[in-house]
């Protein structure tokens, strides 16, 4: 049984923004990362997994539950982090954490509100309203987390965090999934799931483009990397490379498409005097650009 | 929830008490003066459409002068605006300010939320007409206008069922459109018309007929001042916040949410 099952689900606006036949699963054990740009639907869907918009079509489980019916039982076993956090302003982090446990009941067990409030560094005494957008998110990710749920939804989690607080919040998601929980986790940002996710659904204008391990999407991630040598790279040198592509070159400045390892790249760098080297982060628009181009050519196969 | 929700209102209940007691005080202070001089030749100078609407029949006796100054318009009218302003804000504010999808994540149904905040609205209302019901013992005692205590109780009691029942309505209209201001502003001009067709029935035959369906007519057209709470009236209007949080339960859960 999965954790999370979305079975052929379509949401759909007037505005043309939903989500058209989503099928995707989470599995205990596993943090599972659901990429996209904004707007793309991934809190759409989510919030449909929460039961807060229904379905035109299709059906959602959470442990093996319609969402629908047999919500308030999940829910007593789930954590929800929503994309666009709203918390009361006028209570203290420590009272709106008390206030959404006693709603909880019998969720005593497990991670307590004090513990995470310490590693996440957060003083639960202070009003919302005085908290800084960093500092609610982390109100946010500790009722996501508090008493251990089974299942943990977390919709950008890590925004307004600093990278020191980012990595924290990854090392929980690891330490629940260890401990049997299943995180869905989404996010716009590649590198913060490819980090942490085990498997990683890609969704762009409503539909799904791909599910599959992060391996297989870092083989296909692009990265632009700028390159500035003593004496000028040969073009054909770099141009021989499989999986490289040359963007521009000006005398002793190149910059170069590198799709997957970088390997080769760097021993071929190695044979020149370099004087910089930037690696940008791999870009989300270009796999999605290389799923599109691998159904372009699969239709144009078929055809 | 419950809790809470009181508990967040903890100001706006203390402030609207102390406005209402401040209100009959000062009304009650005037008794004395407007007894010991004749009004009658006043009131008789009023059309008789003037007098209706606001109620001006009888100053002479202390009941008259409560019943004119007070019961037919200003203390209802201020705990109906209190019941619309909180009820529109108990479900649609928190879907309005987002906070609706952290409560539902947790183990409660959407029908138990409307539940508990209509609760939550209607105790607290409770809470300011008993403050409001205390004030007039005590100030028509203070100033020996001598209304019956269980009278005065009775047109409280009335005042109250009345801003429950438009309390509940505004709260029924946030849950079903999700929007607060509308529910507000709906909410507000349905107890407004609803006034204006409880006070203004006698006066028009066409119009007449019509006073039934007004809340206003059966809390307070049937003079609970004069004759006693009127247990079927009172009875109709307790069905009707019923029906109203059933159906606000019902559009709730059926709906989207904070879209």
């Amino acid at each position: 049984m999965s954790a999370i099952d979305i079975d052929h689900v379509s949401k759909h606006y007037r505005t043309g923004a939903g989500i058209d036949d989503v099928t995707l699963s989470v599995e205990h054990g596993e943090v599972f990362g659901f990429l996209g740009p904004n707007g793309a639907g991934k809190s759409t869907t989510i919030r449909l997994v929460m039961d807060l918009i229904r379905p035109d079509a299709g059906r959602i489980r959470i442990l093996g539950r319609e969402v629908r019916r047999g919500g308030r039982a999940v829910r007593r076993r789930l954590g929800y982090l929503p994309g666009e956090l709203a918390l009361y302003e006028q209570l203290t982090g420590g009272q709106m954490l008390d206030h959404l446990a006693s709603l909880r009941e019998g969720r005593g067990t497990g991670r307590s509100v004090g513990d995470l409030a310490e590693r996440l560094h957060l003083d639960l005494g202070r009003p919302i309203r005085e908290l800084s957008r960093g500092n609610k998110q982390k109100v946010g990710l500790i009722q996501a987390f508090m008493g251990d749920p089974e299942v943990i939804i977390l919709d950008e989690p890590t925004s307004g965090l600093d990278p020191l607080m980012q990595r924290e919040i990854r090392s929980l998601m690891r330490e629940s999934t260890a401990e049997g929980a299943a995180v869905f986790l989404s996010s716009h940002a590649l590198n913060e799931v490819s980090e942490v996710a085990d498997r990683v659904a890609i969704i762009r204008a409503g539909s799904l483009v791909a599910t599959e391990a992060v391996e297989g999407l870092r083989s296909r991630a692009v990265r632009r990397i700028e390159v500035r040598t003593t004496t000028p790279i040969p073009e054909d040198q770099l141009a021989a490379l499989p999986g490289a592509s040359l963007v521009a070159s000006s005398g002793n400045h190149a910059t170069i498409d590198i799709t997957g390892s970088m390997d080769l790249i760097v021993k071929v760098l190695a044979r020149f005097e370099v004087l910089e080297l930037v690696a940008g982060e791999p870009d989300l628009e270009q796999i999605f650009l290389s799923y599109y181009e691998d159904q372009r050519r699969e239709t144009a196969d078929e055809a | 929830m419950f809790g809470r929700s009181l508990h967040d209102e903890r100001r706006a209940l203390i402030g609207w008490s102390i406005g209402l007691a401040a209100t009959i005080v000062l009304e009650l202070a005037l008794y004395p003066t407007v007894r010991d001089n004749d009004m009658s030749a006043l009131l008789d100078s009023y059309p008789e459409s003037v007098k209706q609407l606001f109620g001006l029949t009888d100053f002479a006796t202390g009941t008259g002068y409560v019943r004119a100054e007070l019961f037919s318009f200003v203390l209802p009218l201020m705990v109906v605006v209190f019941g619309v302003l909180w009820g529109s804000d108990a479900v649609a504010g928190e879907e309005d300010r987002g906070t609706i999808d952290l409560l539902l994540a947790n183990p409660i149904s959407r029908r138990r939320v409307v539940g508990e905040k209509a609760a939550a609205v209607v105790a607290g209302l409770g809470l300011v007409s008993t403050v409001m019901a205390a004030a007039l013992v005590l100030a028509s005692s203070a100033f020996s206008a001598d209304v019956p205590v269980a009278r005065l109780g009775a047109a409280s009691l009335m005042a109250f069922a009345l801003a429950a029942v438009f309390a509940i309505l505004g709260l029924a209209l946030g849950a079903a459109t999700g929007k607060r201001g509308l529910a507000r502003g709906v909410g507000a001009a349905l107890a407004i018309s609803a006034y204006l067709l409880s006070a203004l029935g006698p006066l028009a035959s066409w119009l007449e007929p019509w006073r039934v369906a007004s809340p206003w007519y059966h809390a307070l057209g049937v003079d609970p001042l004069g004759h006693g709470v009127p247990v079927g009236h009172l009875a109709l209007l307790v069905l009707s916040a019923g029906v109203l949080t059933v159906g606000a339960a019902e559009a709730f859960d059926r709906r989207d949410l904070g879209i």
